[in-house]
């Protein structure tokens, strides 16, 4: 009985799909109504998943790990969760019919989510990662004027599709290799069938699939369009839950591993490099913003995955930092994409133009995300890129950080062409001036002191990050 | 004792959070009283005057070392405090910020657009000029040198003049470029060292091994170089500072140049002595390139700010050369010259900016016989650029002296050609002052007045500051070599 404690935030995300599925099924749902009850369900989410922060053990058979690890990023899950249902109050993208199943997948997305970041054994893991993607494949599509963006649907499904196939492909080498399926056994396996094709294989087939839910390069193709093409909210929510999730698992894998065998991590260093430096100069020339984040969010997953690629405590815990400056700071950008876009269309960079002038709190924390992901002090992002690169340069990799800092300077290029878009250009029509309301104003002051706070006092977060990066190699 | 009280009393941080202070205070006055917002400005500046000066005045030159201390563990896991202190290096610094400040103020007076964005800008760069010049750990130094270089866009980009945006994305990319330098340099000493302290001085005395100082030397030179104005990553300079607007090309050109020079100093060669030793020769020689060319290129300028640019360029390379000297005298006279530069830069642009604000003109083609209209304005150029050619009883005269005398014994080629450029700069400057004050009159600008009183007091102030120190460089080079002596010393 008491073991089903420990499972208890993942329940708590049951039964608030539940709710929304029963929701669903009522003829006309009010979206006023259908909203208050997002916001307060997934706030106490939060609070649930919080109040689980300390639990331990393990679940069906040990497949199932709950650690400090874990359960700092099902915290970083459900606060992204949240969060986006926040702005979900002008859900124009949306058909009013469908308001309901929207909540319920996204729900649905979350707890899979949640019990991804927690999974330990290859068949858990996939199953996981499925029940995300296949409620992500759809929600992107459930946009509005489908006929536009149907080709979005279908590209991020066929593309999904055949990342799972790759990685079940090497699960299945892996099993075949090590004769098991746990992640901790097959890891303690590795070192001894390293030298046989079949395991590197295997290895790099089944990263294949996180680092598709990453977004890192080679295995980005989807985001631009997948970003472009899904309504505003839905775009956050993979930016910011989807990618925590994405983080946490290929972090759990690699630390397991913590094979510091050369040839992977150079093959690792190679993913980052070129993550990084393709995100960034092809973010350059976008004009619709949330094209240039899907970019942005290449090269950070190129950033994070330094930390990683230590394979050291500091590295780790240098990269859950790195997870949680990015979500405030990604999400920072989108609540500001999704109130000045409060109809739901593409926002175009140049849409920005005298935003200083129609909201000054949406304009500042546009300003502070952007700089952060820029990476400039006293921001949040800073902190986590100087942490990452503090735990590359301990272990002696100085190009590898050299590269991420001209990659940073690069990228404060495009950034700072938004900036400029909101603070200097004047608008050549009129725009009606953006609408912020009491949640919206509130959410807004709550990220600008997290962005700093958290960048300049980084001492309390860090003991976390560091606790939980001990857990996971525990 | 008053000294005694004050030592206890957070005097550095307090300055550093009273700009941070006036920068929330200036967020929230309303839109609609710019004139509030300049007065809070102008009091916390100040503020800032008097508060430096105290800590000027108040430090012990006999004692010498680190006075002022206020150190505390910030992050445990990697060894980052909160250190801030003073010595002889960095109090003239703080001084030299205060007052540009307070001027630049002043001479922003008559702002109209977006006033109240300004001043928060400057105090957020200004803040991070203090907190470099101040701060003694590696993570701070960082963070607040960054902190003072992004506000740049925006305030170039906003209220700026010729090709801004153009101006302020060159400068803000070339600057943040030196600090991917930079970061990965401060990181690498840090993670040779053991990786559990960000304390200069700490790492100092941990004395690093010989290669990696010499990676660390070269890519914090570099980093800090290019703030500095070092040859050949000067461009952004002239070009930012024409098109920044008056007080931003003060603070920017006298202040936060130094940024750069003080950083090598401080960063740089506090940590990597030997790595000093192996690259002092190319520092020699691009500081030698950057004085010689910044001379001969000013030559050729017809824009007022263009050649005030590039004699900055010409400046800074002095700077530079009397840090490759390594010696006290050297040394010392490249910190004297960061003061006397940054308050005879403040004048220049500060001057240039009344001038600009009149006649819409910057061209020296233009202009011409002005001295007859506006006698006192044009004082202020021609004090300024009597000063920039090292005149006797001028600040600037001690500190060019003291590094052409160490230079010529160290480099003698590069000393001595150093020096010949020093006439090519007398030739430019007279030049200019020709062409633009004397001369035949120019009907056009006969109309426009002289300038006020109240618009004169910062320029007599930053007047008064280069005449008293060049009367009396003692009460500067005493305080400077206090610290400079053992440094030298232990190079």
């Amino acid at each position: 009985m008491m073991k089903w404690v420990l499972f208890s935030p993942e329940l708590y995300y049951v039964v608030m799909a539940a709710v929304f599925f029963f929701m669903s099924l009522e003829r006309q749902a009010e979206p006023r109504k259908l909203y208050k009850w997002a916001v307060i369900l997934s706030g106490v989410g939060v609070l649930a998943t919080v109040l689980g922060a300390r639990l331990q053990g393990t679940l069906f058979f040990d497949a199932y790990r709950i650690d400090l690890f874990s359960q700092v990023f099902k915290i970083l899950i459900a606060i992204g969760t949240f969060w986006v249902m926040l702005v979900c109050s002008e859900l124009k993208g949306v058909d009013e019919r469908r308001h309901a199943e929207f909540y319920f997948l996204m729900t649905i997305c979350t707890l899979a989510m949640m019990m991804l970041v927690s999974a330990v054994e290859l068949l858990t893991i996939y199953i996981t990662l499925e029940l995300s993607s296949y409620s992500l494949f759809l929600l992107v599509p459930m946009r509005k004027h489908d006929g536009e963006y149907a080709e979005t649907g279908i590209k991020y499904f066929m593309i999904g599709a055949t990342a799972s196939a790759m990685m079940l492909f090497g699960l299945s080498y892996l099993y075949g290799v090590t004769h098991t399926t746990y992640v901790a056994e097959v890891v303690k396996a590795l070192p001894r069938v390293f030298n046989q094709p079949a395991a590197v294989l295997g290895l790099v087939l089944a990263l294949a699939g996180f680092l598709f839910k990453q977004a890192l390069f080679p295995f980005h193709i989807w985001a631009p369009d997948v970003y472009q093409g899904s309504t505003n909210q839905v775009a956050a929510y993979i930016a910011t839950g989807s990618k925590m999730a994405a983080a946490a698992m290929v972090i759990r894998f690699i630390g397991f591993g913590n094979a510091d065998s050369g040839y992977f991590v150079q093959l690792l260093m190679v993913l980052s490099v070129l993550s990084m430096t393709f995100g960034n100069l092809v973010a350059i020339i976008q004009k619709d913003i949330k094209r240039l984040l899907a970019y942005s969010s290449i090269a950070h997953a190129g950033y994070m995955l330094i930390g990683i690629l230590t394979m050291t405590e500091q590295g780790y815990a240098s990269a859950i930092y790195y997870a949680l400056a990015y979500l405030i700071m990604n999400f920072a950008c989108f609540m500001v994409i999704i109130k000045v876009a409060d109809d739901g269309h593409n926002l175009q960079i140049k849409e920005l133009a005298g935003l200083h002038k129609r909201s000054p709190l949406l304009a500042m924390t546009l300003m502070l995300g952007l700089f952060g992901l820029a990476g400039i002090p006293p921001t949040v992002g800073f902190t986590g890129k100087f942490l990452v690169f503090a735990a590359a340069l301990k272990k002696g990799y100085l190009i590898l950080v050299i590269i991420g800092m001209v990659n940073a300077t690069l990228s404060l290029y495009y950034y700072l062409i938004v900036i400029k878009a909101a603070y200097l250009l004047k608008p050549v029509r009129e725009y009606l001036p953006v609408r912020v309301d009491g949640v919206t104003r509130s959410l807004s002051i709550a990220l600008v002191v997290l962005m700093i706070c958290v960048g300049i006092f980084p001492d309390r977060f860090m003991q976390l990050t560091e606790a939980a990066a001990a857990a996971l190699l525990m | 004792m008053a000294s005694m009280e004050l030592a206890s009393f957070p005097i550095l941080s307090t300055i550093l959070l009273s700009t941070i202070v006036a920068l929330l205070v200036i967020m929230l006055i309303p839109e609609d009283r710019p004139k509030l917002v300049k007065q809070v400005s102008l009091g916390f500046a100040a503020l800032g005057v008097v508060l430096s000066l105290l800590v000027y005045v108040s430090y012990d030159v006999d004692k010498g070392g680190l006075q002022f201390v206020e150190r505390f563990l910030w992050v445990q896991s990697i060894g980052i405090y909160w250190f801030t202190a003073v010595d002889g290096i960095n109090a003239p610094m703080l001084i030299l910020t205060a007052v540009v400040l307070f001027t630049g103020v002043l001479t922003m007076w008559e702002l109209e657009t977006r006033v109240k964005e300004f001043f928060a800008l400057m105090y957020l760069l200004v803040a991070g000029v203090y907190g470099v010049f101040m701060s003694m750990d590696l993570f701070w130094i960082f963070v607040w040198y960054d902190v003072s270089l992004f506000p740049m866009y925006p305030l170039i980009a906003i209220w700026g003049g010729t090709r801004k945006e153009y101006g302020a994305m060159k400068l803000t990319l070339y600057l943040l470029a030196g600090s991917a330098l930079i970061l990965p340099g401060i990181l690498y000493v840090w993670a040779v060292g053991g990786g559990h302290t960000f304390d200069l001085f700490e790492l100092q005395r941990m004395g690093l091994p010989a290669h990696v100082q010499r990676i660390a030397f070269i890519m914090l030179y570099l980093g800090f170089g290019i703030l500095a104005g070092v040859w050949p990553f000067h461009t952004w300079s002239p070009v930012g500072h024409v098109a920044a607007p008056t007080a931003v090309s003060m603070i920017h050109a006298g202040v936060l140049m130094k940024l750069g020079a003080y950083g090598i100093l401080r960063v740089g060669m506090t940590l990597c002595p030997e790595g000093l030793g192996y690259w002092a020769d190319l520092m020699a020689l691009l500081a030698t390139i950057g004085i010689v060319y910044g001379a001969f290129v000013g030559l050729a300028q017809t824009d007022l700010k263009y050649v005030i640019g590039y004699s900055s360029v010409s400046h800074m390379g002095i700077v530079g050369l009397g840090l490759a000297t390594m010696t006290v005298d050297g040394i010392n006279g490249a910190v004297f010259q960061m003061f006397s530069h940054g308050v005879m830069t403040a004048l220049f642009f500060s001057a240039v900016g009344y001038i600009y604000d009149r006649t819409h003109t910057k061209m020296i083609p233009e202009l011409g016989g002005l001295s007859n209209t506006m006698p006192v304005a044009s004082a202020f150029f021609i004090i300024a650029a009597f000063c920039g050619v090292g005149v006797p009883c001028m600040s600037s005269f001690w500190a060019e002296l003291l590094v052409f005398i160490s230079a010529v014994k160290t480099y003698p080629v590069r000393g001595v050609l150093a020096v010949i450029s020093l006439v090519v700069s007398a030739l430019f400057m007279l030049r200019v002052v020709q062409k633009t004050f004397y001369g035949p009159r120019n009907e056009r600008w006969e109309h426009i007045p002289d300038v006020p009183l109240a618009l004169a007091t910062p320029r007599i102030i930053l007047v008064g500051i280069l005449v008293f120190f060049g009367l009396f460089p003692r009460l500067i080079l005493d305080v400077i070599q206090s610290a400079v002596v053992p440094f030298v010393s232990s190079l």
